[in-house]
């Protein structure tokens, strides 16, 4: 990389374009395979390959960024974007599961006894669990802003405190989460309002594993020194991601718990 | 007629001299050189005489960035070496396997009645 006459980066071949396209066919087949002829092989293997992809490429990429000095200002410029607008298609992924739930919502069905919540639904009291749960990503947003200027100004214990802060919140809620659908006195089975709460929230709970996932991998280059105090945008992306899930649960909880219950 | 690189169309374009005389990638004033890396501010420890912050391990970053830059031509995904090439081997075996095995099982899922 000594000798180009650009600030791009031309990435190395690298074979996890081929191997990830492998598995996310491997995880579709085997998914119509487990779900006609009670067998998971295929599924389970396509999952194995997408965890081996996950691994090397971003492995791969923190190479290329912090042991090769690839990522110049151009370059994290376009990674900026390319997250920006990976976020903003997530939005629009939520959209539409937001989208169901008003169309049920706002003009419930004879069927569903012409009201909302439908007759036979007994609601979760929005400022029990959910409102602690409300607090807790709340509190993790503050946690991981506090992380962000940590590093920003060479703090590298308190960095590594407010970031572990943040990630135990994110389990803490996806914990209160799990104890909420364990207790729940309807399933995704009970009609619309089952489907679009679950599904909604389901997705939700994923995004925040997906978060959490991303911060601790943070975390773990934090300890290893892999961020500067002018150059970590690694943790900036986890961070937005962060926020994104965070504001999709306020979206959530205005809706569904408390102008839905 | 002076001359840069556009980095839209990746093709050389008219310019204005000042332009010109800083090539894409370097501007006046800012130093061609990152500026210095800080890692972490040492903790203000009394018996801690200068020495760099220690907290959890030591900063292997400058070994780990002088192994990935050697001019071996080593793609990045196995210059190092063994463990890389294992893991590869593993994964791209897991791969070709995988893609047969699909092909085998959506033949036989395509089969008429007892499929």
């Amino acid at each position: 990389m000594a000798h180009q006459a650009h600030a791009y980066h031309m990435v190395d071949p690298s074979p996890w374009p081929l191997t990830g396209a492998v598995a996310a066919l491997l995880l579709t087949s085997g998914t119509a395979i487990w779900m006609h002829f009670n067998s998971m092989s295929l599924m389970s293997l396509g999952m194995i390959l997408l965890l081996l992809t996950i691994y090397q490429w971003w492995r791969d990429i923190i190479r290329e960024g912090t042991f090769q000095g690839h990522h110049t200002p151009p370059v994290q410029k376009g990674l900026r974007y390319g997250m920006i607008l990976f976020i903003t298609s997530e939005v629009f992924f939520f959209l539409g599961f937001f989208w169901a739930f008003y169309h049920s919502s706002l003009a419930p069905t004879p069927e569903l006894g012409g009201c909302w919540p439908p007759t036979g639904i007994t609601t979760l009291d929005p400022f029990e669990v959910p409102l602690l749960n409300t607090a807790v990503l709340l509190a993790s947003g503050v946690t991981v802003t506090w992380a962000h200027h940590s590093i920003m100004e060479g703090q590298r214990k308190q960095a590594i405190q407010s970031l572990t802060l943040t990630i135990l919140l994110g389990f803490y809620f996806t914990f209160l989460q799990g104890m909420e659908y364990y207790e729940a006195p309807f399933t995704i089975a009970d009609g619309v309002y089952g489907s679009t709460f679950f599904v909604a929230t389901g997705f939700h709970g994923l995004h925040v594993i997906i978060g959490s996932s991303f911060l601790a991998v943070c975390l773990l280059r934090q300890v290893q020194f892999h961020f500067t105090s002018k150059h970590h945008f690694g943790f900036e992306a986890a961070a937005w991601y962060w926020h994104f899930v965070d504001v999709v649960w306020l979206f959530l909880y205005i809706s569904i718990y408390w102008w839905g219950s | 007629m002076y001359y840069k690189f556009s980095g839209i169309t990746q093709k050389l374009t008219g310019s204005a001299p000042t332009v010109a005389y800083n090539p894409q990638g370097l501007k006046p004033a800012i130093p061609a050189e990152s500026p210095t890396m800080i890692f972490a501010t040492p903790t203000k420890v009394v018996s801690e005489a200068g020495a760099a912050a220690e907290y959890m391990g030591t900063n292997k970053v400058p070994d780990l960035q002088r192994l990935f830059q050697t001019s071996d031509g080593v793609p990045v995904h196995l210059k190092r070496g063994y463990p890389d090439r294992l893991l590869y081997r593993t994964t791209m075996a897991l791969t070709v396997g995988g893609v047969v095995y699909c092909l085998v099982a959506l033949y036989i899922a395509a089969q008429p009645k007892k499929g």
